[in-house]
């Protein structure tokens, strides 16, 4: 096991950039997800780890050797493809001990380690079978076997789950959790489904356009994203974005103002464009509010389409007249438009008039322009002056 | 699982073709025809003249008694042209097995008749003398030929095959700038005409280099296998990498990926991975190369002197037995049927073999 450090990693093609001066540790022992939207870099970063990947400049590290002009081979690496890419001219105990056999193990330490890999993703007595003859699941089992039994520093996995089907997927979700824990392994692994990235990791790395956006642990990048683009892009349905401007004594939106001292924030002042972003669960509808200590004034709305879900409400709320007949913007953007989940035994209908309130605390400010956040929560316990006492914002 | 024939063999497909033309039959019985040359097979023609109403049914009465066999069989064809497929389909492969089978058979007939009874074979020999696939050992050392065709014919296909392995994978599966000319080069070159390499590539055979001593003993190349194998490795060489790369280029990147990441290196991902799942087209590639090699006739004519020892290919062993007073046609008969042999063996193999690598190699992705 080891820790795996990018330094100022950055890959062109042509005059294509895939990915821009990443850096960042992966801990020993740690299981950190890159994740981001399809073309973002994440894949091509982790095939500069792998090394199927030359970056065009920067090191990569792990433990404490640079890595970067090794072969793959050489690099004490083991991958599990999204493609599963078992070798279908063999069967799953050539698949397996593939990589023990090119390195001139003795046929009974081959044999032992390959059972004792096939121990543990479940796969006791399908050796002889060839991978054609397997199921999805069962295939990407054999991938991980592939894996674990060179016993190597560091996993990549890149999407592993993204050809399975749904169920089988949140099974081998957990498994994959499991085998984190038994091996200890440090893992780094690719996604674009943020479920799997929450779930799993010890911290993410959102990857955008090529760039790092941010890695911290999953909680934080939903508590306290860094900017617009974390904040949209983690959390599911996504986090609800009004565009406003800063005025005396609040940020005023097209149809609602919320109080706040533009003072305190630091970066921008009274004229400047700033984005106030509130997750679904964060809006709530005000005859429901008495619990909130600290809720902004009224937002007068009217309830366009639910989504029951079964645990929870969806309400897509039209904030006024204008945004009635605008669905295929995306309620999550478009200005007039906020999307509220409630309980399912919440009393409410389509196309009722409600008042609703944001939840201060969880409320996040965004500079517009740069998309960079500003504050993350507006809490104001002492008084009525907003922002006296300021959560400061993760860095 | 397809069977070829399937396609091809029309007897193989009666639910299509054969129904329709029977029950086309079977209408122009139980139904009022809508052509009137339908009835007169199954003589409803009397009791049709018999009615006799209108000028039209009289009409097409009188171009139905003008119409000789070959005009009904027309008629039939343009109602049913189903009929004229098969019958076409027939005549051409009837055509096709006639043209390459019946030498063969000749070839088998002037064998078998023994010397001095040449005249006027036809269709059958002029006596029984199998004794003549025997002889043609005893006359020369026709298998020491047939030896030496087996070993350039092998070690060409081994030369083209790791050759064009190499230049398939850099063709198929890599990103280089100026591919696609270099593509277009060998292609080009696969189509300049082999005699216009012949005099240098003879002279040079013919030049004594000092390092080859040890090897050929006299320096040069020729009467050496050598100097076949070089140049026709080279000339079939296009071709085998036309069929690979588009063999390697097929093979999924993940699994090529995978390898490295196990313990290969690009070159070991080609031998263990890209290879045995190309096996079906590296099986074509070999084998039109080595019949290619073995059919060869300019190269093989001129770049030893004919003798056994010298390496000399069959070609020169069935010309042989062409001396200056006589030509044993029997016996070159014999030798051709003998060194057709193994290519046909080779053939059958090999065709099994790239059927059931075609059907084999079920990839993910």
């Amino acid at each position: 096991m080891a820790r795996v450090r990018l330094e100022n990693v950055t890959k062109r093609y042509g005059e294509e950039t895939a990915v821009e001066d990443v850096s960042l540790e992966v801990e020993d022992g740690e299981f950190v997800t890159f994740v981001g939207p399809s073309g973002c870099g994440k894949s091509t970063t982790m095939e500069t780890v792998a090394g199927l990947t030359q970056p065009t400049e920067g090191r990569i590290y792990i433990g404490d050797d640079d890595v970067t002009d090794l072969a793959p081979k050489d690099r004490g690496v083991a991958m599990v493809f999204q493609n599963i890419a078992l070798f279908p001219h063999m069967d799953v105990y050539e698949n397996i001990s593939f990589g023990l056999r090119l390195r001139k193990y003795d046929d009974e330490e081959v044999r032992r380690r390959v059972e004792e890999a096939a121990d543990i993703v479940q796969l006791e007595g399908m050796l002889d079978r060839m991978p054609s003859e397997m199921s999805g699941g069962q295939q990407q089992r054999v991938g991980i076997a592939r894996a674990i039994v060179r016993n190597p520093d560091v996993f990549l996995m890149d999407e592993p789950l993204a050809n399975l089907d749904a169920k089988l997927r949140v099974h081998m979700r957990t498994e994959l959790q499991r085998l984190h824990r038994e091996l200890d392994a440090t893992v780094i692994y690719v996604t674009h489904d943020q479920a799997e990235a929450m779930t799993m990791s010890n911290r993410i790395a959102v990857l955008n356009d090529g760039r790092l956006q941010q890695i911290a642990a999953p909680l934080t990048c939903y508590n306290e994203p860094t900017n617009l683009f974390v904040a949209g892009f983690i959390g599911s349905p996504s986090m609800n974005f009004v565009e406003g401007t800063l005025v005396e004594d609040g940020l005023e939106t097209n149809n609602f103002t919320v109080d706040l001292d533009p003072s305190q924030l630091s970066e921008v002042g009274v004229g400047d464009a700033v984005t106030l972003g509130v997750r679904p669960e964060d809006v709530h509808l005000t005859r429901y509010a008495d619990s909130l200590t600290d809720s902004t004034a009224r937002i007068g709305a009217r309830t366009d389409v639910l989504e029951p879900m079964g645990d929870e409400v969806f309400v897509y709320l039209l904030l006024s007249e204008a945004a009635a007949g605008s669905m295929e913007q995306d309620p999550a953007t478009s200005p007039n438009q906020l999307l509220m989940s409630v309980t399912p035994d919440t009393e409410i209908e389509a196309g009722e008039d409600v008042d609703v309130v944001l939840d201060r605390s969880k409320i996040h400010l965004f500079e517009t322009a740069s998309g960079d956040a500003l504050r993350h929560g507006l809490t104001d316990r002492s008084g009525r002056e907003p922002g006296t006492t300021p959560t400061e914002a993760d860095s | 699982m397809t069977d070829p024939r399937d396609t091809t063999d029309p007897t193989d497909r009666p639910n299509t073709a054969e129904p329709s033309a029977t029950s086309g039959i079977d209408e122009s019985g139980a139904d009022p025809p809508r052509d009137p040359t339908r009835r007169r097979p199954d003589g409803g023609e009397p009791a049709r003249g018999s009615d006799g109403d209108t000028s039209l049914l009289k009409e097409g009465r009188d171009a139905e008694l003008d119409r000789g066999p070959f005009q009904q069989w027309v008629a039939d064809s343009i109602e049913n042209p189903d009929r004229v497929y098969r019958a076409m389909f027939y005549v051409a492969a009837v055509f096709f097995l006639v043209t390459t089978l019946f030498p063969f058979y000749w070839l088998l007939m002037v064998a078998l008749t023994p010397e001095g009874q040449l005249e006027n074979i036809v269709f059958t020999p002029n006596g029984f003398n199998p004794g003549a696939f025997v002889e043609v050992f005893q006359v020369i050392p026709f298998h020491v030929y047939m030896f030496n065709s087996f070993v350039i014919a092998l070690a060409s296909t081994i030369v083209v095959l790791v050759v064009a392995s190499l230049a398939g994978y850099a063709f198929g599966r890599l990103e280089f700038p100026g591919r696609t000319p270099l593509m277009l080069l060998v292609l080009v070159i696969s189509f300049f005409p082999p005699a216009a390499f012949f005099i240098p590539l003879n002279d040079l055979f013919n030049t004594s280099f000092v390092f080859l001593e040890p090897i050929t003993g006299d320096g040069t190349l020729y009467n050496t296998p050598f100097a076949l194998v070089t140049p026709l490795s080279a000339i079939f060489m296009p071709l085998a990498i036309f069929i690979l790369t588009t063999f390697y280029g097929q093979i999924p990147d993940g699994l090529e990926d995978a390898a490295r990441v196990e313990g290969t290196t690009r070159l070991g991902a080609l031998f263990r991975v890209i290879i045995p799942l190309s096996a079906p087209g590296v099986a074509t590639a070999g084998v039109l190369t080595f019949i290619a090699v073995y059919n060869e006739f300019f190269f093989s004519f001129l770049m030893t002197d004919g003798q056994p020892e010298n390496w000399a290919p069959i070609l020169d062993g069935i010309l042989a037995y062409q001396g200056q007073y006589q030509v044993l046609y029997h016996l070159m008969a014999a030798a051709s049927i003998l060194g057709v042999i193994p290519v046909a063996i080779l053939v059958v193999i090999a065709q099994e073999k790239i059927v059931s690598g075609l059907t084999a190699g079920a990839l993910k992705e």
